[in-house]
């Protein structure tokens, strides 16, 4: 049934794609959807159609399937996405992506952590601890080590549910490995610190479920996406958070292998990667601008509760390594988790 | 291209059912104006005047075959070209415990699942055909209304309803009949609840209609002729009913092998099902090879169960409740 309907909606999806959507002058955008696209949207391609008068054409959700069909199908329909740092790099090893044009974008200001020969980042967010105030008696929860005190801590704990980088970090840490030597990861004591909480956790797949889990206190604790903690807590939530530890993940902008219109796509990642277009995102959806000069422009009453403001508490995860690793990961990841 | 189309077209109505046949057989016998020239064409599926009257199917099976049957065709081949030709993926697939789990609470979960809307499908159906006429037809609109409703909304709600801090569970606390919240949700007992209720109406549907179907007479000749309730029940109305519990039990079980949705918001990823696994692969892990071989591991698993249930029910369906 639902299958039939989304094959629906998908033909005809298409048909109004291929029926000139993507003409000469435009770009075709694609992100996750939701609020993040929408802020997209008004903080890179308005400005940018404004100035260019090149039109900017909303699509998505992403799906790195859909993708590498279209990039092995050669029929491109898309010119700029967003996509995981660590997709970003895997992509480009698979030859799936056009290399940036530096002369266009302007590598200078942009931190060189998310930048690379074929994507610039769209934002960076940080995994953070959080808590629900009315679960948590004894003092607030300071660093991962937390997650695995059921002690003091009872309850359940959120966890991201897909083999990426995060959790098998925050477990590592956790155990006492010092940040810098994380890498390349020890899944064997991995998986033996996650499995002293494995009954414990309860898994989220996507942002909405993780603060459905957080504000209901169904979890007293976890680990979350900075700005659904932020958003929580704006709307009164009893929900407190701690940014020790805070492990920095990114999205990254590419531009499919093929892609149609990729010169209007280079200008369009110029804008969005600009000091303005950073700053203008960061202060809609309280993820961090990748834009060292955007800091400055930030709106005062968010600018506490962006990653930018807890760097000496930053670890950055290491996407170069899971984009080489992933699959292998995967496939063990799996293998405990159904034990 | 179009050869291959034809093929496939003509060996999947090659092995259409055994009820199919019969009818078709049926039909030639009815046509008593037929010239006896016609025992030298050749015998079987080849003989197209056995067909005679079925090109109006042409269009569907043409449509079928362009966009389903040759996709399918496409992208279970990828199970043996990806990465590398040849079987490695098979072999990864079997030789990983994992896997064999995820099979496995795939199965359980549909058989389930199955299980749990039959037993409470039949008392409704049962219900909805004895009550007058108006009643039934309401009771029958209620599960069609909650089949039409979004099927996320519906999802979600049993999230609400079911979760630690959720309406069941604090009812329960505050009525002091447990101190802990039960566990119901974020693992398989959410995913079954949650899918037996959304697989109700596919059971209830065929079910009512074959029960509708039934001449109320022949239980009261059994009732006549002796038979107690119970016996009538269990010799006379049940194997009656059988053609819809069989249709409807057989696509709810298919439907649950394939379900991504509640699975995905209720199960916990512990307890992850084959098309979730899929999903993984695909668009995840871009590990193509090895979803193609899980999803062809599925498609060989529900036509060998189809297989099954056409040897167990060799009468048809749809026929068999309306006479």
């Amino acid at each position: 049934m639902v299958v039939k309907k989304g094959a629906l909606v998908l033909l005809a999806a298409g048909m109004m794609m291929s029926s000139g959507w993507a003409a000469a002058s435009s770009v075709n955008f694609v992100s996750w959807g939701g609020s993040t696209q929408e802020a997209q949207e008004k903080a890179w391609a308005e400005p940018f159609t404004a100035s260019t008068g090149t039109a900017v054409v909303q699509d998505g959700p992403t799906d790195y399937g859909k993708l590498k069909a279209m990039v092995m199908s050669k029929n491109v329909q898309w010119d700029v996405v967003d996509v995981e740092a660590d997709f970003a790099l895997r992509a480009a090893a698979e030859g799936l992506l056009e290399p940036m044009d530096f002369s266009v974008i302007d590598k200078s200001k942009i931190d060189p952590r998310f930048v690379s020969d074929h994507g610039v980042g769209s934002f960076y967010f940080s995994f953070v601890l959080g808590f629900n105030k009315s679960k948590v008696k004894s003092g607030s929860p300071a660093d991962w080590s937390a997650l695995f005190d059921t002690k003091t801590y009872p309850g359940k704990r959120a966890l991201y549910q897909w083999p990426s980088p995060g959790v098998l970090e925050l477990a590592l840490l956790a155990d006492g490995v010092p940040a810098d030597k994380l890498y390349p990861l020890d899944l064997d004591r991995a998986f033996k610190k996650l499995d002293t909480i494995k009954k414990d956790i309860v898994w989220w797949g996507s942002g909405a479920k993780s603060q459905q889990l957080l504000a209901s206190g169904e979890t007293t604790l976890g680990q979350f996406w900075n700005g659904r903690v932020y958003a929580l807590q704006k709307d009164g939530a009893p929900v407190g958070v701690s940014w020790k530890q805070n492990l920095v993940m990114a999205d990254f902008l590419v531009v499919p292998k093929g892609a149609k219109n990729k010169e209007a796509a280079m200008k369009f990642l110029a804008e969005a990667s600009s000091a303005k277009g950073q700053a203008e995102f960061a202060n809609l959806t309280a993820y961090a601008p990748i834009n060292t000069d955007s800091v400055s422009q930030l709106d005062s009453s968010l600018a506490a509760s962006l990653p930018t403001a807890h760097a000496a508490d930053q670890i950055t995860l290491d996407y170069a390594y899971w984009a080489k690793n992933g699959a292998d990961i995967a496939s063990r990841w799996n293998e405990w988790l159904v034990q | 291209m179009a050869g291959a189309v034809m093929a496939e077209v003509s060996s999947t109505v090659r092995s259409l059912p055994a009820g199919a046949d019969s009818q078709g057989a049926a039909r030639t016998l009815a046509a008593p104006g037929r010239p006896l020239s016609q025992s030298r064409t050749p015998q079987g599926w080849l003989d197209l005047q056995r067909w005679r009257g079925s090109a109006a199917l042409l269009p569907a099976l043409l449509f079928l075959g362009a966009f389903f049957l040759l996709p399918l065709l496409g992208l279970l081949l990828r199970g043996f070209t990806e990465p590398q030709p040849g079987l490695g993926n098979y072999a990864q697939l079997f030789a990983n415990a994992a896997y064999a789990r995820v099979l496995f609470n795939t199965f359980a979960v549909a058989t389930l699942v199955t299980l749990i809307s039959v037993l409470l499908a039949f008392p409704l159906a049962w219900v909805i055909t004895l009550v007058p006429r108006g009643w039934g037809r309401l009771v029958l609109n209620i599960v069609l209304l909650s089949m039409w409703t979004s099927l996320l909304a519906r999802t979600y709600s049993w999230l609400v309803l079911l979760q630690g801090s959720g309406v069941i569970n604090s009812l329960l606390m505050s009525l002091g009949l447990i101190d802990e919240p039960l566990e119901m949700v974020n693992n398989l007992t959410g995913v079954v609840i949650g899918m037996s209720y959304i697989m109700l109406p596919f059971i209830v549907l065929p079910l009512q209609a074959t029960m509708q179907a039934l001449d109320p007479m022949v239980l009261q000749a059994g009732a006549i002729c002796g038979a107690s309730p119970w016996v009538n029940f269990w010799r006379v109305f049940l194997p009656l009913c059988r053609p819809g519990l069989f249709s409807g039990g057989l696509m709810v079980f298919v439907m649950s092998l394939g379900y991504y949705v509640t699975p995905a918001l209720l199960g916990g990823a512990q307890n992850m099902m084959l098309p979730e696994f899929i999903i993984q692969q695909v668009q995840s892990f871009l590990n193509w090879g090895l979803a193609s071989a899980a999803a062809a591991l599925l498609v060989l698993l529900t036509l060998v169960l189809f297989y099954l249930y056409l040897k167990l029910q060799p009468e048809s369906p749809v026929g068999a409740g309306g006479k």
